[in-house]
């Protein structure tokens, strides 16, 4: 154990906190959502970087990781840190590389028992019709003025070209299209990647899956969101693909120059950033908001794809199959939201890095149908246990800026779990557990066992009783496409 | 010599490249990672791009180097097997990698690379030769 180890205090049964002291230039302390067994698969790096990103100019409140906490570049993964926009900063790495990854989620009109024999027809039809994997190309061939047009419009512009509905709109975080993005500032690398894989899964740890509802929690906001036992899901998990990498890699080295020029004192070049109001964090943030509708885009078309696979395979009208969009979380963003600090309303840029917004019942940000509800808090965990739907909170409000966690966390390194699963078929132990699953990659499902991940119902466990978000279901996968 | 080794961090992957020289050292890191993407074995050498890169710093070389062929990789399907470094100083690097376009009919697709970090990056001289560690986020 390390000696600064010992100044960790836990708080309560689900946080512990990093106190001021714990390291030089700490404006504000940490805040670690985690009960004690959680606490076990903490790494001390990740106690550092909480603690780094705690010195930062301009952060209120404090510096907080969620329980799915895990060592990433600069900023921890997980982590949600909220700056002020007078003396605040903001920092590429606090959103990370892949801008707007999210998550969304279809329900459908389907039992488990209807598709169950159709389950390998399934899986195979949405694989051919999904791209995925390693130099996959999307179906969308796009000219520079389409991708201008994608990073200006999001979503709305994939509904434009006929995939999916308007009424998805409204049930897409930020209703797919986030204002203030300026495609004039995006590179021609960015431009370059981002040609041909719109419309693309990509690999690692995204995924489509095939679930159905095993367990309701809340059965009064089930029903409200049109949850019943046995339903068939669909959920997304995809981001901005190789167009928001490059924007970020393009920021990084901008922001390098800059926090010397502002002088910054960064004990991480992954932490470089610029105060809010410079041009450089302008800039950043106005092509941050481009890649974040690229994202939004890429879902929406994935999803339209997904529809028409379903259509294909069970020959229903689209009405009868009733696959309707409930919620598209982003969980890789940061953006200006009002919050209240000290008993006052404040403006606050917020960075969610691996952490899903959570806003409560009443928020003006929410669509209409949700308002009442809360927001739709999608969390999905590894290929072979459970997702869950959550919604946000008041509580989530007061203490996290409104976020939550995002998803289960990686305990053992690819290269471990490669290792691990050297001799078996991974494939077939899933088909036995009742999971059809296929693969572009031939290591990727190795990679992205379930042993390789913490168990997400933990990770659920501990933001649920602490009140940040609560449970309504869980989901059980049957078919997964993986890149 | 060995040219590079998998180094072990949980989330994403990362490489220690090995080289009597920088120059080398910086090869062996390209084709290290190249390998990461797909088998190198099924890799021919019909085409070559040029590329260059400039930085301020030298681990903002490395990053500058790695992410260049990251995005001849993610932007055209290029996979390089052979490098030729024709220029190299302080805060510049011009060479010219030989290899072909992806296929995946051909080609195993292993880890989609999506990135060169700072994280935990490392490039050192050691009594007579060079190390360098690089993380990808992949």
């Amino acid at each position: 154990m390390r000696m600064d180890s010992e100044k960790i205090r836990r708080i309560d049964e689900t946080k512990i906190e990093i106190p001021i002291d714990y390291k030089r230039g700490m404006r504000v302390r940490g805040i670690i959502y985690v009960d004690e067994t959680l606490q076990k698969d903490l790494e001390d790096q990740s106690i550092d970087q909480v603690a780094n990103v705690a010195t930062l100019p301009g952060i209120v409140e404090s510096s907080m990781a969620m329980p799915d906490v895990h060592t990433g570049y600069g900023f921890a993964i997980g982590g949600v840190a909220a700056f002020d926009l007078k003396d605040g900063i903001v920092s590429p790495g606090g959103v990370g590389y892949d801008i707007n990854c999210g998550v969304r989620l279809l329900k459908s009109n389907l039992l488990r028992e209807d598709v169950l024999t159709k389950m390998k027809d399934l899986v195979s039809i949405l694989y051919n019709e999904i791209p995925s994997g390693v130099g996959s190309k999307g179906r969308v061939r796009l000219g520079p003025d389409d991708e201008k047009k994608i990073l200006l419009k999001g979503a709305r512009w994939a509904v434009e070209q006929g995939f999916g509905d308007a009424s998805d709109l409204e049930k897409i975080e930020s209703g797919g299209c986030i204002d203030g993005a300026d495609p004039s500032l995006i590179s021609k690398k960015a431009y370059e990647r981002g040609r041909a894989q719109q419309g693309t899964l990509g690999s690692g740890n995204h995924f489509l899956e095939v679930q159905y509802i095993d367990e309701i929690y809340d059965e009064k906001a089930a029903n409200s969101l049109g949850f019943f036992p046995g339903q068939v899901t669909v959920m997304i998990h995809t981001g901005s693909r190789g167009f928001g990498h490059q924007v970020c890699t393009d920021f990084l080295e901008v922001m390098e120059k800059a926090a010397g020029k502002y002088k910054i004192e960064l004990s991480d070049k992954e932490l470089a950033c610029a105060p809010f109001s410079s041009p450089e964090a302008r800039d950043y943030l106005a092509s941050m908001r481009a890649a974040a509708n690229y994202a939004w885009a890429n879902r929406q078309c994935i999803m339209h794809w997904t529809r028409e696979a379903f259509f294909k395979v069970f020959s229903i009208s689209p009405k009868k199959l009733g696959m309707e969009l409930i919620y598209d979380v982003a969980h890789n963003i940061a953006k200006i939201e009002e919050h209240e600090v000290n008993g006052r309303k404040m403006k606050l840029i917020v960075h969610r890095k691996g952490a899903t917004r959570a806003f409560p019942p009443g928020h003006p940000e929410l669509p209409e149908i949700y308002r009442p509800l809360g927001q739709p808090v999608l969390i999905p965990g590894d290929m072979g246990r459970a997702s869950y739907v959550l919604l946000g909170t008041e509580k989530a409000m007061k203490e996290t800026f409104g976020s939550t966690c995002h998803g289960a966390g990686r305990i053992m390194s690819r290269h471990q779990a490669i290792k691990k699963a050297k001799g078996r078929a991974i494939w077939r132990e899933m088909e036995d557990k009742g999971i059809i699953v296929r693969s572009a990659g031939r290591e990727t499902l190795a990679e992205e066992m379930s042993e390789a991940y913490k168990d997400v119902s933990n990770v659920v466990e501990v933001v649920h009783k602490a009140g940040i978000s609560k449970k309504v279901a869980r989901l059980r996968p049957i078919g997964v496409i993986k890149g | 010599m060995e040219k590079f080794k998998i180094l072990d961090i949980s989330g994403d992957v990362g490489l220690t490249a090995f080289g009597k020289s920088k120059n080398e050292v910086f090869i062996n890191a390209a084709i290290g990672m190249y390998s990461l993407i797909t088998g190198l074995d099924a890799v021919a050498t019909t085409q070559t791009i040029d590329v260059s890169v400039e930085s301020h710093s030298p681990d903002g070389l490395l990053v500058s180097w790695l992410n260049e062929l990251i995005f001849h990789f993610d932007a055209y399907g290029f996979i390089g097997k052979k490098i030729d470094i024709k220029e190299f100083s302080e805060k510049q690097i011009s060479a010219t990698v030989a290899g072909e376009e992806f296929d995946a009919g051909r080609h195993e697709g292993k880890l989609l690379i999506k990135a060169a970090t700072y994280h935990k990056l490392r490039i050192e001289k050691m009594n007579d030769s060079w190390e360098i560690d690089v993380i990808f986020d992949i």
